[in-house]
């Protein structure tokens, strides 16, 4: 105890620290840049092997590379990837946004009870869905920026406050009826290909645009990075912050309006199951392309990875305890591993 | 274990020839200083002296350079392997200007943090506990009660716990020594003295006491010993008797004519910066000009509000009360955007905490102010934002590519790309706060280049520093800063040494008696 006081305090007079010179710039020789490569494209590695794998391992190759099982997979995490594209917004500004999952349980039972008892067009129906996420979003964003609140605290109490506003709505009903042309996107083929991952694809350039080639962006990645910085060198944090919610619950919104699509139904518990995928998918992400960043690219190879790898273990005649088993891993891994890399890239060595 | 042995010792702490060198600096040079069993010995120097290596080496924090010797007692320590473990169980025994105290709890269980209370029957025997620390606070006759909490003590008092608890081991004065670290930094004048009567009264009961201060008047008063750095030199030691305030102020600054390597500015443009009756955390009331081409210069104690000014003008926290004018025209308080946009810009004093985006690439860190500039349709222009990164790094020198984070380059380095960020909004005043603080003697070079730019540009500089040459160096004029306010001011060739470093002591002495 005393000697962590010393070292604390002791850094405060004011005399010269020492020159902080050794942290010297890596070298370009070929075992850096290897380990780095392998760094970068470790989990697409893994991925790609893992789909390797199960297409030749006897027990799956008969089920897992066909192109209806690639489909199901696709149009499966089509609703994921949009949670998880929502929580990667906020997170790039070192918020965490845990309603996302509720979100999507809220707007897809307004979106549902829209079309249905309300018999309006299904484009007002979506609308509606994202409104309502912005909504809730921005009152996230208001708790957090304005009122200097936690993140972590505010949007777990505001989930638990939608998942009851939801069953209230909902009268603890599942909602049928949806309109046969909702229902016909989420589980059709356009091209061979199921339409919701032309959505998908839609969000996740924009996204990623949004990320890396707007200034909103770049000012959520530098609060994100030092918030005490950001605000000395005159970004707007408290705006930046808001508006991060914004996005993430009119994004949650737009995930609620295509699980109403693929499902054909809402009910009250059904979107907060996607909240800890997603996350886990962010975390696992930022292992990869960009290590130490939270990047689009890197959320989708998450996703696919647990879903190829629980796809597998499922055809492979693996038990239901599995999905929640690798989730739940796969989040602790991606954090742990992603933590001690960002440490050793930030002090150039390994302590 | 060195603990306190009862035969005679020629010295507590014996220090030969001890030397530090960081890359670019050497901290201290060639240190000799015993401390005399159960003595009074007060380590006074400016800010750069080496004060602080020193303290840092017995801490265990810094090893020594090879070629020293380090006694304690009678025991002779290996001056490179030093550790903290090493500093404690040597028997030297820490109290800093933060007490590291815990406000909320009593005061036994300040007392006794980090030390095995006595137990019962698997809990915390309380009573004991209780016991066994007023016990000690009788001993050393600290006048306060083992229950009551920490916070409710007077601001003397919670020193006198921290040093209780320094002392724990020993019922009464043994530990090897005890080293008091500027502990009347942020205590009232009034209380400076009770302090300072019970410290001497445990040395004359035998503890050796190694006393770190900038305060001159409480070495003369109650020091048996003084010595003096300089430079990480040892200039002097002799017997307080024989100082008087004009002699220790003489070692302490030294007789060194003061260099300035820079022609003398005369003529200064319109004030760029006008400050009037700004209020705010230490502040009461400060008020001063900073004209067109002029560099004028923060001089204070630590906590005398340097950087609350720097805040408080860049609208980082806002003021109480004043205003804040550029060019003439008041800022809203509290808008840092606006102060940026109207032309000031900083470069804050912790770089890893308040100034780099660490993780950030080079680019990213130098546009970061400035983003807005590569909008175009709403995207971001990268490739401009590259090719002026590209040109920054040419010019102020940075070495490192343009994307690597930030934290891979040297101090020196991350410092001068944050220094180019401030100067990339073209500031009409630009606020430093230590800008070359852990900066190799290269990087600082090139920073004061820029800074003279900037200056040569009419632009206005506020500059704080701890680095005495460094103010020489680049100060138009000096203003003190004491108790919240601007106490003394000097320009020109008025400014040397002695003028600051009179004037900053000379105010304590005034608020003490």
């Amino acid at each position: 105890m005393t000697s962590q006081d010393a070292r604390t305090t002791l850094e405060m007079p004011t005399e010269k620290p020492p020159a902080e010179d050794n942290a010297v710039p890596t070298t370009n020789g070929w075992r850096p840049s290897l380990l780095r490569l392998t760094e970068r494209f470790g989990l697409v590695m893994l991925l790609l092997g893992v789909a390797i794998y199960f297409a030749l391992d006897p027990a799956t190759s008969a089920t897992f590379p066909t192109v209806s099982n690639l489909r199901n997979i696709v149009a499966n995490e089509s609703v994921l990837i949009l949670v998880a594209l929502a929580a990667l917004i906020p997170l790039v500004a070192h918020r965490f946004d845990l309603s996302v999952g509720a979100i999507v349980a809220l707007t897809s039972i307004a979106a549902a009870k829209a079309t249905t008892s309300m018999e309006l067009p299904i484009l007002v129906g979506v609308v509606i869905a994202v409104t309502i996420g912005a909504l809730v979003g921005l009152a996230n964003g208001i708790l957090t920026a304005y009122f200097r609140a936690n993140s972590l605290v505010i949007t777990l109490g505001m989930a638990t406050l939608l998942g009851g506003v939801a069953s209230a709505w909902s009268g603890h009903q599942t909602i049928v009826g949806v309109p046969v042309t909702l229902t016909n996107f989420g589980n059709g083929l356009w091209f061979g290909v199921p339409r919701p991952v032309y959505l998908v694809i839609v969000a996740a350039l924009a996204v990623s645009f949004l990320l890396g080639l707007t200034i909103f962006g770049r000012r959520l990645l530098s609060v994100g990075v030092n918030e005490t910085a950001a605000h000395l060198v005159g970004l707007p944090v408290q705006r930046t912050v808001a508006l991060a919610f914004v996005a993430s619950g009119a994004l949650a919104g737009l995930a609620g309006a295509l699980l109403l699509a693929r499902t054909g139904s809402a009910a009250s518990g059904v979107g907060v199951g996607y909240l800890l995928p997603a996350l886990a998918a962010i975390f696992l992400g930022s292992t990869t392309i960009r290590p130490g960043r939270y990047t689009v690219a890197g959320t989708l190879v998450g996703v696919f990875f647990v879903a190829i790898s629980i796809n597998g273990l499922t055809l492979a005649g693996a038990a239901d305890w599995v999905e929640p088993a690798f989730n739940g891993g796969a989040v602790i891994v991606a954090v742990a591993v992603s933590s001690l890399l960002t440490h050793r890239r930030l002090t150039g060595a390994s302590r | 274990m060195v603990d306190a042995t009862s035969g005679r010792r020629a010295s507590a702490l014996a220090l030969a020839r001890l030397s530090k060198t960081f890359p670019g600096t050497r901290a201290l040079a060639d240190v000799s200083l015993s401390v005399a069993p159960g003595h009074f010995h007060a380590l006074v120097g400016g800010n750069g002296s080496g004060k602080s290596t020193l303290i840092k080496i017995l801490a265990g924090v810094y090893s020594a350079d090879r070629g020293g010797s380090l006694h304690l007692g009678d025991e002779s320590f290996d001056v490179e392997q030093l550790t903290p473990r090493w500093s404690r169980e040597a028997g030297i025994r820490f109290v800093h200007q933060d007490l590291g105290l815990f406000p909320e709890l009593t005061v036994t269980e300040n007392v006794l943090a980090g030390s095995p209370f006595p137990r019962r029957r698997g809990g915390i025997d309380w009573s004991e506990a209780r016991r066994s620390v007023q016990r000690l606070l009788d001993a050393l006759e600290i006048p306060v009660h083992a229950r009551s909490l920490v916070r409710d003590l007077r601001p003397a008092d919670q020193t006198l716990i921290a040093v209780a608890r320094c002392l724990r081991d020993r019922d009464s004065c043994g530990v090897g020594l005890l080293v008091l670290d500027e502990p009347t930094t942020r205590l009232p004048a009034d209380e400076v003295d009770g302090l300072l009567q019970r410290l001497s009264a445990y040395s004359s009961r035998g503890q050796s006491i190694l006393y770190v201060t900038h305060r001159l008047d409480e070495v003369l008063s109650y020091a048996d010993t003084v010595t003096v750095l300089r430079d990480g030199r040892h200039v002097d030691t002799r017997p307080a008797a024989q100082h008087d305030r004009e002699s220790l102020v003489a070692h302490i600054a030294g007789h060194a004519p003061a260099k300035r390597q820079r022609r003398p500015r005369t003529s200064f443009g319109p004030a760029v910066l006008s400050v009037e009756g700004l209020r705010g955390g230490p502040l009461e009331n400060v008020t001063f000009d900073i004209r067109a081409g002029e560099v004028v210069a923060l001089a204070g104690l630590v906590g005398s509000g340097r950087t609350s000014v720097m805040q408080n003008v860049m609208g980082a926290v806002k003021p109480r009360g004043g205003s804040v004018s550029v060019s003439g025209r008041r800022l809203r308080s509290g808008h840092v955007a606006e102060a940026i946009s109207r032309g000031l810009a900083i470069v804050p004093e912790e770089r890893a905490r308040d100034g780099a985006f660490l993780s950030l690439s080079v680019t990213e860190n130098l546009s970061a102010s400035t983003i807005g500039r590569y909008r175009r349709g709403g995207w971001l222009r990268r490739t401009d934002e590259r090719r002026d990164a590209e040109r920054d790094i040419d010019t102020y020198g940075i070495k490192g590519t343009a994307d690597a984070p930030i934290a891979r380059l040297s101090g020196g380095n991350q410092q001068k790309a944050v220094m180019a960020r401030a100067m990339r909004s073209a500031p009409v005043v630009l606020l430093l706060d230590e800008p070359t603080q852990g900066v190799d003697v290269g990087a600082r070079a090139d920073i004061h280049a820029r800074i003279d730019a900037a200056v040569a540009g009419g632009a206005g500089v506020l500059l704080a520093t701890s680095d005495l040459d460094e103010l020489l160096h680049l100060a138009d004029r000096v203003l003190v800063l004491a108790d919240g306010r601007i106490t003394s001011e000097a320009s020109g060739p008025d400014i040397t040494r002695t003028w600051i470093f009179d004037n900053v002591y000379q105010h304590e002495k005034e608020a003490s008696t």
